[in-house]
């Protein structure tokens, strides 16, 4: 077999559509699940609530906190899981903290978005000198994806009435989808093979004329179409696959990609 | 799709327009008006009671059923017994109420400090007390000398219905009511009952005032001659009560007339009651039942049977026979002595026969309707009505039933006044009327509290009455308004019972469906199991007419259009009909006439001429072979259900009744009008089906019992429940935290407000083959139970220093709730957390008094439990496709469509070619389309089809999460409004292996609350021999079970019976009581035997069972003879009952 080749078709900040040629179905599909499930990515884990006059529950703040991405670049080389780490609950090397403090003033509602969500430093952080860790983290890591970015809508947690007031600190961990789908990095992972059915992997259902009632994707473009009684080979297998790979932000789509790269190599070879 | 084309779709989200209400909840009126309108006859039948009910008057003079129940209740006399020598009766005392006021819910005057008396529901919600108002009434009496006294009494707190004119939330707009802690939706029409809100539900009641024919086998036991034919009326006082007068036919051709009276039956010779009324002469009788018909031999025989049947009597004029009436009913009725005999008899011809007609004249014309009908109906010339049918059926409502227990109770008062007045004189007591100390002394002696016995009314559903109010049940009138959620809740107020009495009854064509009930019963919401038909619900447009209407004039309007007077002598009852006006005979006319006369009555109605009234129902029945009985009947009075549909003749408004619409040719759309032929065509299609009904998208395309279903699981869905949540303290509330606005909605989805109350989520769906039904995140709800505790002070660690708990504090069982010293011992005492669950504490409240004047007797602490959907929980399509979560899978071993979409439920094909549920199809395409394209979707039942993306089937090719291979079908993935059930395994699941067992036989206890186990019986043991699974049998029955040892004398018996000749020991030297002197004994005798050379002989036991050597634990290595066996405690049993018998027991153990 050739080598593999990716070959990227669009490219945004947290969408990528590529290209992958040249491997197995095996492989490919393990490219799709560790996207989806095995990219450590940082998320809050724990919520200390101080105070809460909001109409929404302790718990369901929480919950709605944990699914805030947060930027997580680097996040294999610039966190520890805590489990690994030998600090008692909790250190600056395996968490960061965020904090919250709103209180409404105003005779109208108030939004409470992931723009008030603030990093603020560990309090043993200073004693000892910054680890490994944190000099590899960039600038925003840890904090709300897109935050005070012009043209990017923050997050709705609550909305808050005069007098109510959200108080609460959050501790953020590293963590992959395989324990809480908060930690998955991808909103959404398209995949396809074969546009044509030429494999005849699956058989089209239809009423009267299979070609009318089942319009091609734009993927068929990339493959050659059937010709008119071609034979059909039940020894081929499909070796093109067309991905596309949509991130919540808290890793960048390339980092995606390339942290897939390196975690199917490791696991493969 | 253009923007334009977008704002001009219907239905929409309303998504702006809906959030717009709830921030700012509209300052006149309310934001959804059609809420409050469904239940006005709930509401407007309570206001009723009342002189100042904002009722139209109607032919009267605006009385409430109170002040008209008073009028007709009249007055009691009372002698004192003095003077009796010349047959004089004594000093007369008459007792009378003159008038009954009730006020609107207040603080008692006890409490000085508050500044607003007034109550409001809330409050007795959050505080388990009741929403209720002060009653009182002014009592009247005369002295000796004629002088009137009054006095008024209390008659304690009577429940008041929310939002009736009685309530301090009438007339309050949706801002209002959201600053009163209410819903903004509020509409009342329940009472609040110790902090519950319970509601009276409408009963199916024969239609007032009108003659129905009756044919029943079972006539024919009440006596001999007796026949199965019989006419009934229902007839109905102005105050709302009623009386049921029933003419039997007998076989000698005379007629029976039955009425009752305190539960008591009484039957009266139908001529005697003809004669009393006006005296007539027997040619006079003769005429009027006969009416020309001299040519009917059927019918002069019977009359001349009757006629004659009354010479046993031998009186001759009307005074005569009210003098014989009154003196046979004197002491039925309990009536002054003073009176006459004729006065009596007059008095029980005015209160129990056809109570419905004052004029005795009038009473006599509609007797002999009443003969002419039973007389045809034995001929055969018209066929039985059938009392089942919604022609002949009226409702009960709420605040008629509560008028006729009130006006009940205050005759009782003033029965038990009289009551206890005759007991003094009898006992020999000072009864001076001129001492108003005396009377005061009496009215100490009677219970005034009618407000206690209404509360308890309406808390149980029972009624407690002398009278039986002439109704077929005493229970069951009231039931809870539970609000699960939204669409639960707004039920409770159409639902119409057709009475518990039916409910026994083994026949089922009473719950039959019947065609007379099209648009007033709704088809499909009715629920499957024992109340399947007889429990109905409402149709949506169906109103039941609470205001008395003006018809006082129509007699002779319709007279001056060809009707011929009633008291007309030379009417052929050949050619004519009976013209009716709710229950008098108004006049004859032909049928041409009558018919002519009925379609100027709906024409003058529907365009507002003559003063005709909308709701009058215009019944003309044609003359026909065998057919109803014809006539022209017409109907004003309240209780009737009425619908409107589109009159064709004018292209008016129509407002139409079950009586009249069988003999009506409604299309169902104007493309079905067939001219000559349709008369009334429907606004609506979906009209006949109540509001529930008409929520299930595409009802139209599924098989109906799934619709039927649907209109169930609807109810039991975990939904919201309501807006103001901190303000509800109901013993458990369901809350769905991530409700969605279904994308595929009825157009009536946006008018019930059902958007304000969301109630599922749109679930992306694929239909799977061999695909186990698979949920994950989403679907996430919250419940909040209830526990309640006594408090005074404490400290702990997660309590206040008040003893009471922080909130949102985290509770696991055993937990201390609260914690209060108790004032006996002076020790802190603590309420525990019982719950298997984590609880959270969401709310605490501090209760007082009902009284006002002493704070904090209660505390009341609302808990929240989360519940996060798990295996097991049940889930439902809005299509009666229930099923449950059998295994949730992971995002990533999810199969997936080429645009990376997963689904978030995955349900079988088969669930559809038996169930046919074609809708729920049509929904998840819709559902697909207009998620696609952001729209929503209309799924109004009975409308073409034409939402977008049907060009395609809605199939993708999809991928396995786990492989990545394509799977080999296209897979079928679309859009479902899913619901969650409240049906959750976690209250639910019964487990146990080890536990509490039943102290007598040490078998496991049963029922889940004290964790006991799931009967093992005898067909599931059948079933694992079958299998062949002994072990698992053995741990079932035996381990799990009632599993204990014994000690075995090894080769011989067990606990009782005789022994080897050994003396068996255990290891530890245990040994055998019975062997042990049975050896000896033995060991004695045979020393004697070997002393004498007797040869001797053992008693044998008749029944041996056998142990298998399994069974035999360890025998004893120490050597001993005993060995231990395992044996079943409850054999052990039995053997200690058996040998409580004489019956020794053998084992044989190999
Ligand atoms: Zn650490």
């Amino acid at each position: 077999m050739n080598d593999p080749i990716l070959r990227i078709r669009k490219y945004e900040r947290d969408r990528v559509n590529f290209v992958l040629e040249n491997v197995d179905m095996a492989f490919a599909n393990s490219l799709r699940r560790v996207m989806m499930a095995d990219l450590p990515t940082v998320a809050i884990d724990i919520v200390e609530i101080q105070a809460n006059t909001t109409v929404l529950p302790d718990e369901f703040i929480s919950h709605r906190l944990g699914m805030i991405p947060l930027v997580s670049s680097n996040c294999d080389v610039a966190m520890r899981y805590t489990r690994d780490c030998n600090c008692f609950e909790n250190c600056a090397f395996c968490s960061i903290i965020l904090v919250l403090n709103v209180k409404c003033h105003d005779s109208t509602t108030m939004d409470v978005t992931s723009n008030h969500l603030e990093v603020v430093p560990h309090e043993d952080q200073g004693m000892e000198e910054a680890g490994e860790e944190q000099v590899k983290r960039i600038e925003k890591f840890g904090s709300p994806v897109g935050k005070n970015e012009p043209g990017v809508e923050p997050i709705l947690i609550c909305k808050i009435r005069k007098g109510q007031e959200l108080k609460l600190k959050c501790i953020v961990k590293k963590g992959i989808a395989k324990e809480h789908a908060k930690w998955s990095p991808c909103s959404a992972v398209s995949f396809e093979y074969d546009p044509h059915n030429k494999l005849r992997h699956t058989s089209y259902w239809f009423e009267t004329d299979e070609r009318a009632e089942w319009p091609l994707g734009e993927n068929a473009a990339e493959e050659e179409a059937p010709r008119e009684g071609e034979p059909f080979d039940f020894n081929a297998k499909p070796s093109k696959f067309y991905f596309d790979v949509e991130t919540d932000g808290s890793l960048g789509a390339q980092e995606v990609v390339m942290k897939v790269r390196i975690i199917v190599s490791f696991l493969s070879f | 799709m253009p923007d334009s084309e977008r704002s001009k779709r219907q239905p929409t989200f309303d998504t702006l327009e809906r959030e717009k209400l709830f921030k700012f909840p509209p300052k006149q009126g309310s934001s959804y008006k059609i809420l409050n309108e469904f239940v006005a006859p709930h509401i407007e039948s309570f206001n009723a009671l009342f002189d100042d009910s904002g009722l139209p008057s109607g032919d009267g003079k605006g009385k409430g059923l109170l002040s008209l129940g008073l009028d007709d209740m009249g007055e009691r006399v009372i002698f004192d017994g003095t003077g009796q020598t010349a047959g004089t009766w004594g000093n007369r005392m008459r007792i009378w109420i003159e008038s009954v006021s009730i006020s609107r819910p207040m603080v008692p005057d006890k409490n000085k400090y508050v500044k607003d008396r007034k109550v409001f529901p809330a409050e007795a919600r959050e505080r388990l007390a009741s929403y209720r108002g002060k009653m009182s009434i002014k009592l009247c009496w005369t002295d000796p000398q004629g002088q009137r006294q009054d006095v008024t009494r209390d008659c304690g707190l009577v429940p008041i219905m929310v939002r009736s004119v009685r309530c301090n939330l009438r007339s309050m707009s949706s801002a209002d009511m959201v600053k009163h802690h209410e819903e903004a939706e509020e509409f009342g029409g329940y009472f609040v009952i110790n902090g519950n809100e319970r509601l009276i539900r409408y009963l199916i009641l024969p239609r007032r005032n009108h003659v129905i024919s009756l044919l029943r086998p079972s006539f024919t036991n009440r006596g001999p001659s007796y026949t199965q034919y019989a006419v009934q009326i229902r007839c109905v006082r102005p105050d709302q009560t009623s009386c049921t007068n029933t003419l039997h036919y007998l076989s000698n051709g005379s007629a029976m007339f039955r009425f009752s009276w305190r539960k008591q039956e009484y039957v009266i010779p139908i001529m005697l009651i003809l004669k009393a009324l006006v005296g007539a002469s027997d040619k006079e009788i003769f005429e009027g039942i006969m009416m020309q018909d001299y040519d009917n031999t059927f019918l002069t025989g019977r009359v001349e049977l009757l006629l004659r049947s009354y010479k046993q009597f031998t009186m001759r004029t009307g005074e005569q026979a009210l003098e014989y009436l009154g003196d046979k009913f004197r002491v039925v009725l309990g009536m002054a002595d003073d009176m006459s005999n004729s006065a009596i008899g007059a008095l029980l011809i005015r209160k129990l026969i056809l109570v419905h007609i004052e004029n005795p004249r009038e009473k006599y014309r509609m007797l002999l309707f009443m003969l002419r009908k039973l007389y045809s109906v034995v001929n055969g010339t018209c066929c039985a009505d059938n009392p089942d049918s919604p022609q002949h059926q009226e409702v009960l409502l709420p605040g008629q039933l509560y008028g006729m227990i009130i006006k009940e109770r205050l005759e009782e008062i003033l029965n038990s006044i009289r009551t206890f007045i005759n007991i003094d004189i009898r006992n020999g007591n000072t009864v001076d009327f001129n001492d108003k100390r005396y009377f005061a002394k009496v009215l100490t002696r009677i219970n005034f509290d009618i407000g206690s016995k209404l509360s308890n009314f309406l808390a149980t559903g029972n009624l407690v009455s002398p009278s039986g109010l002439d109704l077929q049940q005493a229970s069951g009138f009231t039931i809870v308004a539970e609000k699960l959620n939204w669409q639960r809740y707004i039920s409770h107020f159409r639902c119409i019972h057709r009475g518990a009495f039916f409910a026994e009854l083994k026949t089922t064509t009473v719950r039959k469906l019947l065609p007379e009930a099209w648009g007033f019963l709704c088809p499909v919401h009715t629920p499957d199991g024992s109340p399947c038909g007889l429990l109905n619900h409402l149709a949506r447009t169906c109103r039941i007419v609470t205001a008395p209407l003006a018809v006082a004039h129509i007699p002779a309007l319709l007279a001056k259009h060809g009707m011929s007077e009633p008291f007309n002598a030379c009417i052929d009852g050949r050619t004519n009909l009976c013209v009716q006006l709710d229950g008098h005979v108004i006049g004859w006319a032909t049928p041409a006439v009558a018919r002519q006369l009925a379609t100027s009555l709906r024409i003058w109605k529907t365009e507002g001429k003559n003063e005709i009234p909308m709701d009058l129902e215009i019944g003309m029945v044609p003359p026909s072979m065998g057919g109803q009985y014809p006539g022209l009947f017409l109907f004003s009075s309240r209780s009737r259900m009425m619908r409107p549909v589109k009159y064709l003749a004018n292209g008016r408004d129509d407002s139409i009744g079950p009586f009249e619409q069988v003999y009506m040719d409604i299309a169902c759309t104007p493309e079905e009008i067939e001219s000559e032929v349709s008369t009334h065509v429907e606004h609506n299609p979906t009209n006949f089906l109540s509001i529930l009904a008409n929520l299930t998208p595409f009802s139209d395309f599924n098989q109906s019992p799934r619709n039927i279903y649907q209109c169930q699981m609807g109810k039991q869905t975990m939904g919201t429940p309501s807006t103001a949540l901190k303000h509800r303290t109901d013993n458990k509330l369901y809350r769905l935290q991530s409700g969605q606005s279904p994308v595929v909605r009825p157009a009536l989805h946006n008018t019930y407000a059902m958007d304000a109350f969301p109630n599922g989520t749109n679930a992306i769906v694929a239909l799977r083959k061999s695909g186990e039904p698979t949920l994950h995140f989403g679907l996430g709800p919250e419940i909040k139970p209830h526990a309640k505790g006594e408090k005074r002070d404490s400290c702990l660690d997660f309590l206040d220093l008040d003893g009471l708990p922080y909130i949102g504090t985290k509770l696991r069982s055993g937990d201390p709730i609260a914690a209060y010293v108790d004032d006996v011992t002076r020790r802190t005492k603590f309420v525990k957390y019982k719950g298997d669950e984590e609880a959270l504490v969401d709310e605490v409240r501090l209760l007082g008094e009902d009284t006002g004047d002493v704070e904090l007797q209660k505390i009341h602490i609302t808990l929240r439990i989360t519940r996060s959907p798990v295996i097991g929980d049940k889930f439902s399509s809005r299509h009666g496709q229930k099923g449950v979560c059998s295994q949730k899978w992971p995002a990533v071993d999810m199969p997936f469509s080429e645009s990376g979409m997963q689904p978030d439920v995955i349900i079988n094909p088969h669930a559809f070619p038996s169930r046919m549920t074609i809708g729920m199809l049509v929904e998840s395409m819709a559902g697909k389309a207009g998620a696609m394209h952001g729209l929503a979707q209309d799924a109004t039942p009975f409308k073409a089809v034409e939402a977008a993306g049907y060009n395609y089937y809605g199939n993708e090719p999809m991928y396995s999460g786990i492989t990545g291979e394509e799977f080999a079908a296209d897979i079928y993935l679309g859009v479902v409004y899913y619901q969650r059930l409240r049906h959750m395994v976690l209250d639910k699941f019964q487990v146990r292996t080890t536990g509490p067992v039943d102290p007598v036989t040490r078998q496991p206890v049963k029922g889940r609350k004290r964790a006991g186990g799931i009967r093992f019986g005898e067909m599931e043991r059948d079933a694992l021999i079958a299998h062949g699974t002994s072990y698992l049998l053995q741990d079932r029955l035996m381990n799990c079970s009632d599993y204990s040892t014994a000690w075995d004398i090894s080769l011989g018996e067990v606990f009782t019976g005789t022994s080897i000749s050994r003396k068996p020991t255990g290891p530890g030297g245990e040994y055998c009581r019975i062997c042990r002197a049975a050896a000896e004994q033995e060991d004695e005798l045979e020393r004697q035997a070997l002393a004498t050379g007797q040869h001797l002989q053992r008693p044998q036991a008749s029944l041996s069972v056998a142990i298998s050597s399994q069974n035999v634990l360890g025998r004893s290595l120490k050597g001993g003879d005993l060995d231990v066996v395992a044996v079943p405690y409850v054999f052990r049993y039995l053997c200690a009952e058996l040998a409580s018998m004489g019956i020794a027991v053998s084992l044989e153990i190999q």
